[in-house]
């Protein structure tokens, strides 16, 4: 399985991505690469989404707590405690970790069903937001302002717009590529087996346990260290943002209609919405209310009836059609 | 003593209507496979057609869903032979990102014609209350406990002894044989999302008066559908009616008793605590 | 009575069927037989509108009914009983067969045909309160037949319907089925077990792979060599 890994990341294309993708900064007026930033969070979000809900097939709509814990936490241990955002960073990743972990026990021991799974992730979501917003050290209702980023990379900072820009960039490289390692390692086998077929999966001896909680601990830790870069980027932790479940749906919107389940569909997905909905809420937020959302509502209708398999598989098909 | 009573009998009467919202989310799951995240936003669009119709022509909405009911019911029909069907028997997460969008339309559709300040909807049964022993009861919630229960009792025996309720069942249990007795089974899928929504204008009007509300509000009302709808073993209708007094009586000791944060937090705890220990949930048969 | 006509059909373009030509008539018992995959359920699901006809036709007492859909084909009267009986098991015996005269043609007779299929299966009539899913597999299969009879069927098409029973109530079936031909039913009766069709039918269909291979009466079918050869997939 591992030659189809290093094929991929010897072949020109990821590189001539990666390259055109970091000359882009220099290229783009700052509003554009507002819109990038965020698109390559999402991106990010989705594609670390993706270990969990698409190659494991376990609906979580855990993640904002994740994003929360990354966000919140290293905020508030900055601001309030003077902890070194990086440590912040470490030390959310690893709550994040426990919690993931946690999760993935509940799951295993008391052998949910995929609604039943979505659902109690759903509740552990809320139950964190409720949290946050409910406990002042983390910043409560008002959220967190952080200080100015004065380009300092010991303190977390990177400089504002192209600095974010370019660390978004590794990491969404980054989660793409552990979705690619573990699609092609025998991680990904297991978890794929589970996804069809669990029991089976446990017959031909696949630790239903071990391979869960790996899948979502990785997948948690991601989502995390994203969550901190999401918080120091806007400069503001707001909890009604960056706990919210609402953020879960949107990284679950983005992740489905790109292609559940393979390397590159959900950052595809986000690709293709995100910035749809940052340029839409830009031209027409503040004319009436509403309005942008509700053409966002229409595109996401339209793609996901255009491409009922999602975008990713659609375009492998025209591409096989041609060939 | 007085506080216990009071939030039990209060949880009961709002968890009977948390009931009905489920039972419409129930047959069409069961008929469908399908969960529909745009549940709450048609209830959301229940109120707002209330609201709508008070403004011009002064009407409770208690009355205006002699109007509503045939409306919404229409919408539920269309919604799923044009939007759901297409892409029904595709990946229950892309069907769910579906009902997602629609659900944008519907809180984004409401927030243009009505803007997102909270509003009120007046009703003549608002300020009414009704007191035994200790127990103070709202006239509405009273209402809204008689009318949910009567329409649940009623769904079900036009379920259990109908033909159109048995071709519905027949659908759930085994569709290809439903199919092959003469079923047409797109069509009965049709008509139980339309019914699952139709139940919602008179849910919405009975959630009325008294609520303050807002176009953002839908998710939330999904939300608690789902956990009761899940509390209730997705179909089973004695089981989602007591899912939803479940989730009601937690709502209403949380407030009376605790602090306001962890008073919010008490629905979700109860309902993780009982999936945990009954992933079947409230189902006695398995 | 059913006929196909240059029957060509199958899933998401595939064609499992070629260029099929097959005819019931009327109060006939036609065998279709051959191995798994042959195409026998295909055959019968185009017959019931489930499967679109890719090319060819179907017809009903002369009548193009090629493009009619799966429920007016019910209320015509060419009625299924699934393999595998597929009863609803959470409904009862009563309301499987009430469900059985749904269509807007049999509804007005479901009195009378309930009781007709209770004279044939006394022993539902014992079960009529049970759940469905609760019944042996020979009791379901009776709710099978009994509900397809209760859709009014003029041809009655039976897939497998020994499939997982007992020898006595593969007997048993055999003998209704040859009740129902006694009283005039038109029968498509698709098997695997071949001694048990050819003893039963009046004609038989060998379906290899997707083509008619042998057709005629019981003894031609016996004694052709391509049976055998369909049978073991040779």
């Amino acid at each position: 399985m591992r030659p189809d890994f290093y094929r991929t990341l010897l072949s020109p294309w990821p590189w001539l991505v990666l390259t055109v993708g970091a000359v882009m900064p220099l290229l783009l007026p700052n509003y554009y690469l507002h819109i990038l930033t965020v698109t390559l969070i999402y991106a990010a979000l989705a594609s670390a989404w993706n270990i969990v809900g698409g190659i494991a097939g376990q609906i979580s709509l855990a993640h904002s707590l994740f994003v929360g814990a990354g966000a919140m936490l290293s905020s508030a241990l900055l601001v309030k405690l003077g902890v070194n955002m990086w440590l912040g960073m470490l030390a959310a990743a690893a709550v994040s970790a426990v919690i993931g972990a946690l999760v993935s026990f509940i799951d295993y021991r008391f052998r949910l069903g995929h609604l039943s799974f979505a659902l109690i992730t759903l509740a552990f979501a809320e139950m964190a937001e409720i949290y946050v917003i409910g406990t002042d050290f983390l910043g409560g209702a008002s959220g967190l302002f952080l200080p100015r980023d004065t380009g300092d990379i010991t303190q977390f900072q990177f400089g504002g717009g192209r600095g974010a820009y370019w660390v978004m960039l590794g990491m969404t490289a980054l989660c793409i590529l552990v979705n690619l390692a573990i699609l092609t390692s025998p991680l990904g086998y297991n978890l794929r087996s589970m996804r069809d077929n669990e029991n089976a999966a446990q017959a031909i001896g696949v630790g239903l346990l071990r391979n869960k909680t790996l899948a979502m601990t990785i997948s948690a830790v991601l989502t995390s260290i994203i969550g901190t870069i999401y918080a120091r980027y806007l400069t503001f932790a707001d909890p009604y943002l960056l706990a919210s479940p609402v953020l879960t749906i949107e990284i679950v919107l983005f992740a489905t209609v790109g292609g559940l389940g393979s390397a590159i569909g959900p950052a595809l997905g986000a690709f293709l919405l995100a910035p749809v909905g940052e340029i839409l809420r830009g031209q027409l937020g503040d004319k009436l209310p509403g309005l942008h959302y509700f053409i966002y509502g229409l595109v996401v209708i339209g793609v996901i009836l255009a491409s009922p398999g999602g975008v990713w598989s659609f375009i492998k098909s025209l591409g096989r059609r041609r060939s | 003593m007085e506080e216990l009573l009071q939030a039990l009998v209060q949880g009961f009467l709002m968890g009977s209507a948390y009931g009905l919202l489920a039972l419409g989310m129930g047959l069409v799951y069961g008929v469908s496979g399908i969960v529909n995240f745009s549940h709450g936003d048609f209830v959301s669009l229940g109120m707002y057609l209330c609201l709508a119709i008070y403004t011009a022509l002064a009407l409770d909405p208690y009355v205006s869903v002699i109007f509503t009911l045939p409306a919404m019911t229409i919408l539920g029909a269309l919604t799923y032979r044009y939007l759901i069907k297409p892409i029904a028997g595709r990946q229950l997460l892309m069907v769910i990102q579906l009902t997602l969008g629609v659900a944008l339309l519907l809180q984004n559709g409401l927030m243009m014609a009505f803007g997102g300040q909270p509003t009120r909807v007046p009703s003549m049964l608002e300020s009414k209350l009704f007191i035994v022993g200790d127990v103070i009861m709202r006239a509405p919630h009273l209402v809204a406990a008689g009318v949910s229960f009567t329409l649940a009792a009623a769904l079900y025996v036009m379920l259990q002894s109908t033909d159109v309720g048995r071709s519905i069942r027949a659908v759930q249990q085994e569709p290809r044989a439903a199919a092959l007795m003469g079923v047409d089974v797109g069509r009965v899928q049709v008509l139980t999302f339309a019914i699952g929504i139709g139940i919602l204008a008179i849910a919405a009007a009975l959630l009325l008066p008294g609520m303050p509300i807002q176009p953002n509000q839908g998710l939330r009302f999904t939300v608690i559908t789902l956990l009761v709808f899940v509390l209730g073993g997705m179909t089973n209708f004695v089981a989602i009616m007591l899912g939803g007094i479940v989730i009601g009586v937690a709502e209403a000791i949380g407030t009376i008793y605790m602090t306001h944060t962890t008073g919010q937090l008490l629905p979700y705890l109860i309902f993780v605590a009982i999936m945990l220990f009954r992933p079947q949930g409230l189902v006695w048969r398995s | 009575m059913l006929e196909a006509r240059g029957l060509t059909a199958g899933y998401d373009g595939v064609a499992i069927l070629r260029d099929v030509n097959l005819s019931v008539g009327k109060g006939e018992i036609v065998g279709l037989l051959g191995a798994n995959n042959a195409g026998k359920s295909t055959l019968i699901n185009v017959f019931s509108g489930i499967v679109p006809a890719m090319a060819g036709q179907i017809l009903l007492e002369g009548e193009d009914i090629t493009h009619v859909s799966a429920p007016r084909r019910v209320e015509m009267g060419v009625v299924q009983v699934p393999e595998g009986r597929l009863v609803f098991p959470q409904m009862t015996v009563r309301e499987n067969l009430l469900l059985g005269g749904f269509n807007a043609t049999a509804r007005p007779n479901r009195p009378r045909e309930l009781d007709h299929v209770l004279s044939l299966f006394p022993r539902l009539g014992e079960r009529l309160g049970q759940n469905a899913g609760t019944l042996s597999g020979g009791e379901q299969q009776m709710v099978a037949i009994g509900r397809g009879l209760m859709a009014g069927a003029r041809v009655l098409m039976l897939d497998e319907p020994s499939l997982g029973l007992s020898p006595l109530f593969v007997q048993f079936i055999f003998e209704i089925i040859d009740k129902l031909h006694a009283a005039g039913m038109t029968i498509l009766l698709v098997e695997q077990n071949l001694s048990l069709t050819l003893k039963h039918a009046d004609r038989c269909y060998v379906l290899e792979r997707g083509v008619v291979a042998v057709e005629g009466d019981a003894e031609t079918v016996r004694n052709d060599p391509r049976t055998r050869a369909a049978y073991l997939g040779m």
